[in-house]
């Protein structure tokens, strides 16, 4: 099975290989009147010729400084994340706050930019919290324990009879503070790997931070204008420019450029051809102005004339259609084994009773409020990159390749993210940027317009299901086989993302097929991922918040309510006895501890709370669906229950949500009113996407450019809804993306028990339920 | 030139007349609190007042701003204490934060010219304001609470003094 952290240690691997980085061991040592935080690297922890401060301040190493203490007491922890939306700066202090026993109000954060010595660098799947809470709690508590030891000493007691508490170090009735102790002593200890993993994090009765109510760190910012954006970014002697994308993504070239009209708007300078070595930028021009409205108003004046590439003839139901082909016979020329357990295809040849289904989704667009910019400076051979960014390691990557120069001589800074989403995940907006201040030898904030944006997007992939599976007389189900095509974002962008079949040879985008792996006994099972190379050939496909999930759960949480339904059972009471927390479903600590159990118990107790029981008295038009996710993956599973209870007007076909409920449980929740902010929006994304949302791309773009034709859910739209996390202290899992997954196939099960019409293509059209009705 | 009153300074710009307020507010006056989302009027984020009321400024020609009061977020309030800004904050309200200039902008409009509002008409104001992150449970209750909170300070002003059991309150939305 593949496991999403792997994929990414595997990533990182290399990424420190080729800069000759491990991280092994933690060094505090203090420099300038700073104590420093900080994992070493190969060796130092064990070097005992230099003290943890003589490496710092000689500059030997370049260690990575976590957090620091200063003389004033002031924690600064440092944020490799991506700040958008999340709050992951909050959560992420959280965690050395409370190991480290600090004064929560004396903690700030700083986002880091790009440099090489954070490792690599991406904000995504869900994994921030989940992949952080081992080695920040562990880096909190170390700094706790020097704190404790140094403190004691200036106490002039045994560091066993002190203990910490919101920034001071106590023994009896006296006490001093970290500051205090950073001034007086300064901090020196180093810990080795082992010693590091051998800390005791906290007994959970005595979490004073994780788990407890509390503002977000970069809410106050957010009310009164002050936050930073990308799109806020200033810089001296700066032109502003607009690019003009070419009528498809990949082998289109202007052949005529007629900037006479444009040459009418005051403030217009030029347009420039990009030349882009790394091929990110096929035929692009931009235009160069002198301020943001100039840029735009002459990009609309000019007149080009273009060669169009071969993709502006290819269209969704083209792409489509690949993907019904490749489901009805799938194969490893075009992907390969995501699960085989048992014969499954034997089963489903011999079986008296099959569920044939086959379940597809439309492009569906990131449309992040704030169109993707950058703005780029050269200082000395060195670029600066400004903007808000998911994966600055790619971007990097990339950059260094349409600069042709050394990564080393790029840069990227953080600024907080008018939403990311993963749209933010592939910096291709930053290269027309970069090439533009290149060719021009000056600054340049590069704007996209939301159509420019929006004919960028690394949309949502369409995708083609098919699942098949057999029943016995009695109802059970002996074999099921799930086949999905779509584009594969890893494929696409980061290839050292794609994993290993079950088979020998052969890769799949776990991205796009995760959630099919599902915690349901369903007997032999096998999973095929199909990459539908149609997609590739017209756009570049991405992820977007919860990927693969957001079609395979569609899929599978359907086709569990089409067996429920020929077997003649209630689908809830259907999934509960699929679910068994045994064999490859028990879970292992810690990440998935309890299993199929959890699933079990959250799906229980949203039944309560949505009054399953009387599902069967709802007026005439009226359903309601359930659906269940374990979130990203099996191996950070996040269990989220979706009841939901439609209406549907036979007149014109539309659904409405009158009330969702959620149960979830996400483990401990460091940050909980963050995780209910993230719960919410998920699922609300999910409800958006089920009715709201979906394009189509055709003539090398999506139909639907902007909010005149694409039509994200608005206030009036949102349902009643009830929410509940389960009191968990298991392992944090991720929140940002689980909810998106849900909350369609609970619809379309809900349409199903309203009117009996099941709507196996999202979005689900009212024109579409019109007709089958 | 285009002349108008910003934040309660007389301000003078050479822009040409086609260009949007949002642009001049942005590029030319350092104004970044008010956003670019689609430039057709039809998300919100843009959103400024002028001579008081919510206004769309990506499609506005800065020669209809001429002479007129102009106010952004950032100069809503003098230390963001505006009613809506405290409520703001009260129920952490913004996740990504991009629209929020926007919504709260809109917002403050309406509770000028609504001071205690029905849920429906909540909705209804707002519903033209997109918010991607979909933070909208929250915008609407802190648009509730601002109307609390500007009820209790105009009582307070007046000397009235009443007691305000949800003032005190810490966030509990995440408790469910």
């Amino acid at each position: 099975m593949a496991r999403f952290d792997d994929q990414l240690a595997a990533v990182e691997a290399g990424d420190s290989e080729a800069r000759g980085i491990t991280r092994r061991g933690f060094l505090i040592g203090t420099m300038a009147g700073t104590a420093m935080m900080a994992f070493g690297l190969s060796g130092t922890a064990g070097a005992a010729s230099d003290s943890a401060s003589q490496s710092l301040t000689a500059g030997r190493y370049e260690p990575t400084i976590w957090y620091a203490i200063g003389p004033d007491g002031i924690v600064t922890v440092h944020i490799t994340k991506a700040e958008m939306g999340q709050h992951v700066a909050t959560s992420l202090a959280r965690l050395v706050a409370e190991e480290l026993e600090a004064d929560w109000s004396s903690i700030e954060v700083v986002y880091v930019d790009s440099d090489p010595k954070w490792g690599y660098m991406v904000t995504g799947g869900s994994w921030s919290v989940h992949q952080s809470y081992l080695p920040l709690s562990r880096a909190g508590a170390a700094g706790r324990i020097a704190l404790i030891e140094a403190g004691a000493t200036l106490l002039g007691v045994d560091p066993a009879a002190c203990h910490a508490r919101e920034g001071r170090v106590i023994s009896g009735d006296a006490s001093i503070g970290y500051g205090e102790i950073v001034a007086q002593v300064g901090l020196e200890r180093t810990f080795s790997e082992e010693e590091l993993e051998k800390i005791d994090l906290k007994p959970v009765g005595e979490r004073r931070v994780l788990g407890t109510q509390g503002g977000a760190l970069d809410v106050p910012a957010k009310v009164n204008g002050e936050a930073i954006y990308g799109i806020d970014v200033t810089v001296d002697k700066m032109l502003h420019a607009r690019p003009v994308l070419p009528p498809t993504r990949f082998g289109s070239r202007p052949v005529s450029v007629d900037d006479s009209a444009a040459k009418q708007v005051e403030g217009y300078r030029q347009t420039i051809e990009l030349d882009d070595p790394s091929g990110v930028c096929q035929g692009w021009l931009a235009v160069i102005a002198d301020n943001t409205s100039a840029a735009m108003r002459a990009a609309d004046a000019l007149k080009v004339e273009w060669q169009r590439g071969d993709s502006y003839a290819i269209t969704e139901a083209d792409i489509q259609a690949q993907g019904r082909a490749l489901v009805a016979s799938p194969s490893r020329d075009n992907g390969g084994l995501f699960v085989d357990i048992g014969d499954a295809s034997g089963v489903l040849e011999d079986a008296g009773r099959v569920v044939d289904s086959t379940y597809t989704t439309s492009s569906v667009l990131h449309f992040q409020l704030e169109p993707v910019n950058a703005t780029v400076v050269e200082e000395d051979g060195h670029w600066h990159i400004h903007c808000g960014n998911q994966q600055q390691s790619l971007a990097v990557n990339m950059l260094a390749k349409a600069l042709e120069v050394d990564e080393s001589r790029i840069t990227l800074h953080q600024y907080y993210l008018g939403g990311g989403f993963g749209r933010r995940l592939y910096g291709d907006y930053t290269v027309p940027a970069a090439l533009a201040a290149k060719a021009l030898g000056r600054p340049v904030k590069m704007l996209f317009t939301r159509p420019d944006d929006t004919r960028l997007d690394c949309v949502r992939s369409p995708s083609v299901q098919r699942l098949r599976s057999a029943l016995d007389a009695s109802g059970r189900v002996l074999a099921s086989e799930h086949a999905a095509a779509a584009g594969w974002p890893s494929a696409a962008m980061a290839p050292a993302f794609l994993a290993e079949t079950v088979e020998n040879g052969g890769k799949v985008d776990a991205f796009a097929i995760s959630g099919a792996d599902h915690w349901y006994d369903v007997g032999a099972q096998r999973v095929w991922a199909q990459q539908n190379h149609r997609v590739h050939e017209v756009f570049v496909p991405g992820y977007l918040r919860s990927v693969g999930p957001g079609w395979t759960t569609w899929a599978v949480e359907q086709h569990i309510d089409e067996l429920a339904l020929a077997a003649g059972a209630d689908p809830a009471e259907f999934r509960l006895g699929l679910l068994k927390a045994e064999g490859r479903n028990a879970g292992q600590a810690p990440h998935s501890i309890g299993g199929a159990e959890r699933l079990k118990a959250v799906l229980n107790r949203a039944m309560d709370k949505a009054g399953w029981a009387d599902r069967d008295n709802l007026p005439e038009d009226v359903g309601m669906g359930v659906a269940l996710t374990f979130g990203q993956e099996r191996h950070m599973p996040t269990w989220v229950a979706c009841i939901v209870r439609v209406r549907v007007d036979r007149g014109d076909g539309t659904i409405t949500v009158e009330r969702l409920t959620t149960v979830a449980d996400a483990g401990t929740l460091a940050h909980p009113d963050g995780a209910m902010a993230q719960l919410e929006g998920s699922l609300l994304w999910g409800l958006s996407m089920a009715l709201h949302e979906g394009t189509e791309y055709g003539k090398g773009k999506p139909e639907a450019l902007n909010l005149d034709a694409y039509t994200p859910l608005r206030m009036h739209q949102v349902p009643e809804m009830d929410l509940e996390f389960v009191d968990s202290d298991a392992m944090p899992v991720g929140l940002g993306e689980p909810g998106t997954t849900v909350v369609a196939p609970a619809i379309a099960n809900a349409v199903q028990h309203a009117v009996g019409v099941r709507l196996r293509d999202m979005p689900m059209r009212a024109e579409s339920l019109k007709a089958a009705l | 030139m285009a002349s108008f009153t910003l934040n309660g300074e007389p301000v003078s710009v050479e822009v040409s007349p086609q260009t949007p307020l949002l642009w001049v507010l942005r590029d030319h006056l350092g104004m970044t609190g008010t956003k670019f989302g689609c430039g057709i009027a039809q998300c919100g984020a843009c959103t400024v007042h002028l001579d008081g009321a919510a206004t769309r400024t990506c499609v506005l020609p800065v020669s209809a701003a001429e002479g007129a009061e102009v106010v952004t977020i950032e100069g809503l309030s003098e230390n963001a204490d505006h009613p809506l800004q405290q409520a703001w904050r009260e129920h952490q309200v913004p996740q990504c934060g991009y629209c929020q200039s926007g919504q709260i902008m809109q917002a403050a409009d309406f509770l000028s010219r609504n001071a205690d509002p029905s849920d429906e008409e909540v909705t209804e104001a707002m519903a033209g304001n997109l918010c991607r992150c979909m933070a909208y449970r929250r915008i609407h209750r802190a648009v509730k609470r601002a109307a609390e909170i500007t009820q209790a300070r105009e009582a307070d002003t007046a000397g009235v003094g009443i007691f305000d059991p949800t003032r005190a309150q810490e966030v509990t939305h995440g408790q469910v």
